[in-house]
């Protein structure tokens, strides 16, 4: 913290070579595969338990999900030009790849809010079996977790107007990245094992 | 939760001749440093430290006043002093504040305030989410207890089995409040814990290598990954339980194909963790006072510190040692027996080498010291019968029982309990710069040992007699009648033990001053000044050794004997004094973030509204928090030189 | 609740472990956990040190020799920090620094080995114990159990359907009993501390248990789950009968209640198909108002209570206690002795008060406001039900 100085590097020394705030964002990713490790399980136990109400295979509408899934992925490849650009010293793609991986992240989520809707009016609600609460729970919890993905990234575009961006600032960029490619990572696993796998 | 602990925006950081204040506008840092403001905003890692402490005591007291009600309440066959439901929600609030209010958050206490000084930072890594969490604790623990007014106390059990804890068994909002505040501590417990794991990796003085860390650093170390890993399992079954009540989710109904058996399996895979969660730091601490008191090195620290790992490891292996009896199929049973019982020998290495440790030493008995032999003694009776347990047919007998009770109480109070006071005791003079009164420490650990094995001893005896727990009555000619007086009569010694610790602690305020070091102690946080100064050291030491404090005293002479060559005092008088030192200052935001988490939840239970206005709060304190500016305006009094050079390690930014 | 119905443990042989093995080994691993005293003080009715019939006794067989080795362990440590205590003591004018010794490998080795190996094998010992207590016998005979708040009820099966009992599990000496235990609302747990470990009764789950008792008596046991306000009240006994008795038994079991003849009998049947009778079931009948006589219908409680279920009332006569065990219905507990009628009248004047449960969320018996001629009529009718 003593070094306050604009636009010079804020190197600390640390004992692992890695920033605080980055190992801290691991710290967090792992923990995190933990929730989404509960939340898959509990959704593995209940998937095929309808009890009457509608299945999966009965709502899903898997090419829509798909090209939502291929939007989401292709969110991971702006993040990671938005990072290489931010190395670079070039803000101005910077900003432009974080913008367009908050839209791409947008695109995804309001084709979940779409999704939720078609099938609530497919029968399925949220309390009506236990496939239903927990496939809303568990991608319930992956919305919001790329909502908040991209409140960030629409933090960080608003932060950066000023125009002041220093190595530091790349590095939260960087730091958001990783965030935001294991949230990409998460929905393969959800895609793969909710949608895609047969009940 | 994804807050992301970022580095002040530079645009707004001080440079030049401009000043913080008129920089920052309406985000400038509180400056206070003494008064209750100073204790709601600091992000000193030290009052954080005590605060965590003083808060967790109070819990202790409360779930205290539970336990000798329930006590009370069992005195005698076909008692009269609890009703069933009040019964209920006793244990509930005895078992679910011992854990998450009061062993935890002291475990808490002590590493918040000793790891940066036993590793030689100058804070942890993230100051101000150091404070957040211990708000969310505050809060969280404040949120379960505000359950006694809005009607009624969680009734479930800490264990919370589904579906006794559905709406249609449970009907008051207990089981909410339950779900909810368990939450936010936990939200407490995963952001301490990333806190801590980053600080002890990244943060260390020059020369300490992993294996020089002090082993309370160490064990310290290892609870913090077990609950960044295990938080969010409890997180899930929380949620699961919240859902279920609140939105009607299907999760736990058993009439919709809803398996009870996946609350167990959650519950537990986080509570085996968690047990080592409680344990494991007053090993750390029972490790550092051993050697201390005994003039000798912890025996075999290397292997100490991997059965450290190992226990952390292994303990995620054993989780369904809790569920013999639920119904997991003779497999299951047989492959979990097989776990458990072999991670009794990690803990078994730990033992051994404590006595190890005291063997062919000087044993000087002072109060720590009695509590950490006592540890020794009475977690080994918690261990033995804990074997019975993993003997999973014979734990079919016992599961459930006041065997078990008998178990963990020994393993919890003989083990983590007595550890903590050890630690008290220890780092008393440490922290507040006086001593305790020695004299009645010996007595409050002769009450608390005496009192301990009155009240837990015969409930192996009775447990064994097919006692059950969580029972609020007892029928009389089953052989319980008289060792259940006696069982009441040890919890008030108990009782009167800790309040004599009370006493001690507030006499200490009027007690004599400590000397630098007054223990002859022998890690890096005796460098120090007692109490330390808020950045800690005046210059960041540099490492040689686990036990460097001891052999910066102590020298081998031409005949291979150790003299002290130094006193704490001549090596306090030697240190050099860094210019440089700049501390980050208070924060108001950590506390108004965690303060909208309560209200949050409140919204869940009662008016949508309150999760608006505490969602907004959140929200608006996280923006505050990531643009206030990195200082306050320049104290006088500070060594603060803008345009030098980095100081050192400080890496206290956030 | 006294019950001399229990008498019979007094008569029964106990099994006196401490004196039965090596005294020395015995004393020594008893003094420290204190189980001396549980040695001392295992008569108890609800004793796991008085294991009956080969299920419970393989266990204790299993855990026993632990406890032994477990006193002997926690002895040494307990006499090596006695020893360190006296021994290592700092003395006065003693101003000599110890020899700072960091470790010995070897010797790591060793006490990390030793237990391991010990431990290993009471691994060993254990899953051989798992699978033996676990397998079923070849025919048993088979009794499911159902917890549900705050009672357990048995339906026997196979020759034997039919039976419905509750609280009292009436089984035969010397047979293989299997257990199907299940729940009907929350988790509970079936245990019987003399003849075999506990099983939970998961809802949505079935678990088998394995009994066999060789002596007939009383065992008794209890819920060991939490089971929600009366937990503490939820008992269960097994009565064992020589073959024999047992055949009595169930051939008086399988019959249906014959409709009472006796006057005040007659009005309480009656205020039992109005009061009662939508949640307790009686196989059989009674004559109405009209003279008629009349079968109980069939319950469906599920409309009444949560776990769709109250005891049926057939043979309750035959049982010895009631509310989920928390009263004798006769006195001590014997059904040959007379009914304990001041617990029984107490009972219908107001169930809530003599055993917490919570009517108004449909779990548990409701006051029915009985008037006191209704509740002499009631019993009366109740009596006939042998």
């Amino acid at each position: 913290m003593a070094d306050t100085t604009v636009h010079a590097p804020v190197v600390h020394h640390t004992s692992t070579g890695l920033s605080h705030t980055k190992l801290a964002m691991w710290l967090f990713l792992g923990s995190d595969c933990l929730l989404f490790g509960g939340l898959i399980s509990t959704y593995m136990l209940y998937r095929g338990r309808t009890n009457g109400g509608p299945s999966g295979r009965d709502v899903f509408d898997i090419p829509f999900t798909s090209i939502s899934s291929f939007v989401l992925l292709m969110s991971s490849l702006t993040m990671v030009l938005a990072v290489t650009s931010s190395a670079r010293g070039d803000w101005r793609s910077s900003r432009v790849w974080l913008m367009t991986t908050a839209l791409l992240g947008a695109t995804f989520v309001g084709g979940q809010v779409y999704e939720f809707t078609a099938f609530y009016r497919g029968g399925l609600g949220y309390t009506t079996n236990l496939f239903g609460s927990s496939f809303y729970t568990l991608t319930g919890f992956h919305g919001a977790h790329v909502t908040v993905g991209i409140i960030m990234l629409l933090s960080l575009y608003v932060g950066t107007m000023k125009g002041d961006i220093g190595p530091d600032r790349a590095e939260t960029i960087e730091i958001i990245g990783l965030y935001w490619h294991f949230v990409d990572i998460v929905w393969i696993v959800i895609f793969t094992l909710v949608y895609l796998l047969p009940a | 939760m994804a807050i992301i602990e970022r580095k002040p925006s530079l645009e707004l950081a001080p440079a030049g001749g401009v000043t913080p204040r008129a920089a920052a506008g309406v985000f400038a840092r509180p400056t206070s440093e003494t008064g209750w403001k100073s204790w709601v905003t600091t992000i000193d890692h030290k009052k954080i430290g005590i605060l965590y402490g003083v808060s967790a005591l109070f819990f202790f007291l409360v779930g205290g006043v539970e336990a000798l009600l329930i006590r009370l309440q069992l005195a005698q066959p076909n008692g009269k002093i609890l009703g069933a439901h009040t019964y209920n929600e006793m244990f509930t609030m005895h078992g679910t504040t011992m854990i998450f209010l009061f062993v935890m958050p002291m475990a808490a206490a002590f590493g918040n305030y000793m790891v940066p000084l036993q590793i030689g930072a100058r804070d942890v890594a993230f100051p101000r989410l150091n404070a957040f969490g211990f708000w969310c604790f505050l809060f969280g623990g404040c949120f379960l207890y505000l359950s006694w007014f809005f009607g009624g106390a969680p009734d479930g059990g800490w264990f919370a089995y589904a579906p006794n804890t559905g709406s249609l068994f449970s009907s008051s909002h207990g089981m909410d409040f339950y779900a909810l505040g368990l939450q936010i501590t936990g939200i407490a417990s995963l952001t301490g814990a990333i806190n801590l794991i980053v600080t002890i990796l990244n943060m260390r003085a020059p020369g300490m290598t992993l294996m020089k860390m002090p082993i309370f650093t160490w064990m310290v170390l290892v609870v913090q990954f077990l609950l960044v890993f295990a938080i969010p399992v409890i997180s899930v079954a929380l949620f699961l339980l919240l859902f279920w009540r609140q939105f009607g989710a299907r999760f736990f109904d058993p009439g919709s194909g809803g398996d009870p058996l996946l609350w167990q399996h959650l519950f537990w895979l986080f509570g085996h963790p968690e047990v080592y969660v409680l344990i494991l730091p007053s090993f750390g601490i029972v490790s550092e006072v051993l050697p201390v008191f005994s003039k000798k090195p912890l025996f075999g620290y290397p292997f100490v510190v991997f059965s450290g790992v190992a226990i952390g490891f292994m303990g995620w292996g054993v989780w369904a040692h809790h569920m013999f009896a639920s119904g997991i199929g003779p497999i299951s049973v047989a492959v979990f027996s097989a776990t458990t019982m072999f991670i009794a020998v990690p803990t078994g290495v730990k033992i051994i080498n404590w006595l190890a440790t005291m063997w062919g030493g000087k044993l000087q008995f002072t109060t720590a010291m009695h509590f950490a032999i006592g540890l020794v003694v009475m977690f080994t009776i918690g261990g033995l019968s804990g074997v019975t347990h993993a003997i999973s047919p014979s734990d079919t007998q016992q599961t459930d029982t006041y065997y078990i009770v008998a178990h963990f109480h020994y393993v919890l109070f003989g083990g983590a309990v007595l550890g903590l006071f050890a630690g008290f005791f220890y780092w008393w003079p440490k922290v507040f710069g006086r001593m305790l009164d020695e004299r009645l420490g010996k007595i409050t650990f002769w009450l608390m040992l005496i009192g301990l094995n009155l009240t837990f001893g015969p409930m192996h005896i009775v447990g064994l007699q097919g006692q059950p727990r969580r029972q609020y009555h007892y029928a009389t000619g089953l052989g319980f009648d008289m060792w259940n007086v006696i069982e009441t009569i040890g919890a008030f010694t108990i009782a009167s033990g800790v309040g004599l610790f009370v006493i001690n602690a507030i006499k200490s305020r009027k007690g004599p001053k400590a000397a630098l070091d007054p223990w002859d102690a022998r890690s890096l946080e005796w460098l120090s000044s007692n109490p330390p100064p808020p950045h800690n050291y005046d210059s960041t030491p540099t490492v040689h050794s686990i036990d460097e404090f001891f052999h910066r005293k102590y020298e081998e002479d031409e005949a291979g004997e150790l003299k002290k060559v130094a006193t704490a005092e001549e090596l306090y008088e030697k240190r050099v004094i860094d210019e440089h030192i700049h501390m980050p200052s208070p924060s108001y935001w950590p506390i108004v973030v965690a303060f909208g988490l309560p209200v949050v939840a409140a919204g869940l239970i009662f008016s949508r509204w309150f999760s608006v206005v505490g969602g907004l709060t959140v929200l608006l304190g996280l923006y505050a928090w990531a643009l206030e500016p990195a200082t306050a305006p320049e104290l006088p009094d500070q060594h603060h030189d803008p345009e030098g050079p980095a100081s050192t390690e400080v890496a206290t930014v956030g | 609740m006294t019950s001399g119905f229990r008498a019979r443990r007094h008569a029964a042989p106990t099994i006196e472990p401490v004196r039965s093995r090596p005294r020395r080994v015995a004393v020594a691993g008893v003094a420290l956990l204190g189980l001396v005293l549980a040695g001392c003080a295992n008569k108890g009715p609800e004793s796991t040190f008085r294991p009956e019939g080969k299920y419970a006794q393989k266990i204790d067989n299993l855990a026993r020799p632990w406890f032994y080795i477990a006193g002997v362990v926690g002895l040494l440590v307990f006499g090596v920090v006695v020893y360190i205590i006296f021994k290592y003591r700092a003395r006065a004018g003693d101003e000599r620094v110890p020899r700072q010794l960091h470790g010995n490998t070897p010797l790591e080795i060793m006490w990390t080995a030793a237990p391991a190996v010990l431990l290993t094998v009471m691994a060993y010992f254990t899953v051989t114990t798992v699978i033996s207590v676990n397998k079923t016998a070849k025919s048993p005979m088979v009794i499911e159990v159902y917890g549900q708040q705050w009672w357990w009820e048995y339906d026997y099966t196979g020759p034997y359907a039919g039976i419905v009992t509750a609280t009292d599990l009436v089984i035969p000496a010397k047979t293989e009993i299997q257990l199907k235990i299940s729940s009907r609302d929350v988790v509970h747990s079936y245990w019987l501390p003399r003849l075999n470990g506990k099983r939970d009764a998961v809802p949505g789950r079935t678990q088998p248990m394995n009994i066999e008792a060789d002596t007939p008596g009383v065992y008794m046991g209890q819920c060991t789950e939490f089971c929600g306000l009366s937990h503490a009240n939820m008992r269960e006994r097994v009565i064992v009968l020589s073959e024999a008795d047992f055949a009595t038994w169930a051939a008086n079991q399988l019959k249906p209640a014959a409709a009472p003849t006796d006057a005040a009998a007659v009005r309480g049947a009656q205020s039992f198909a109005q009061r009662c009778s939508s949640c307790h079931q009686i196989n059989g009948s009674y004559v109405d108002a009209a003279g008629k006589t009349v079968q109980f219908a069939p319950v469906d409680a599920s409309v009444s209570l949560v776990s769709g279920v109250a005891p049926n009332l057939t043979h309750l006569m035959s049982r010895g206690v009631f509310a989920g065990g928390t009263y004798d219905l006769h006195v001590d507990g014997d059904p040959a002795k007379p009914l304990n009628r001041p617990d029984l009248e107490a009972w219908l004047r107001n169930p809530s008060s003599r055993k917490p449960m919570a009517p108004d969320e449909r779990r548990g018996m409701p006051n029915l406001g009985l008037t006191e001629s209704q509740i002499d009529d009631l019993i009366a009718y109740l009596s006939t039900l042998k």
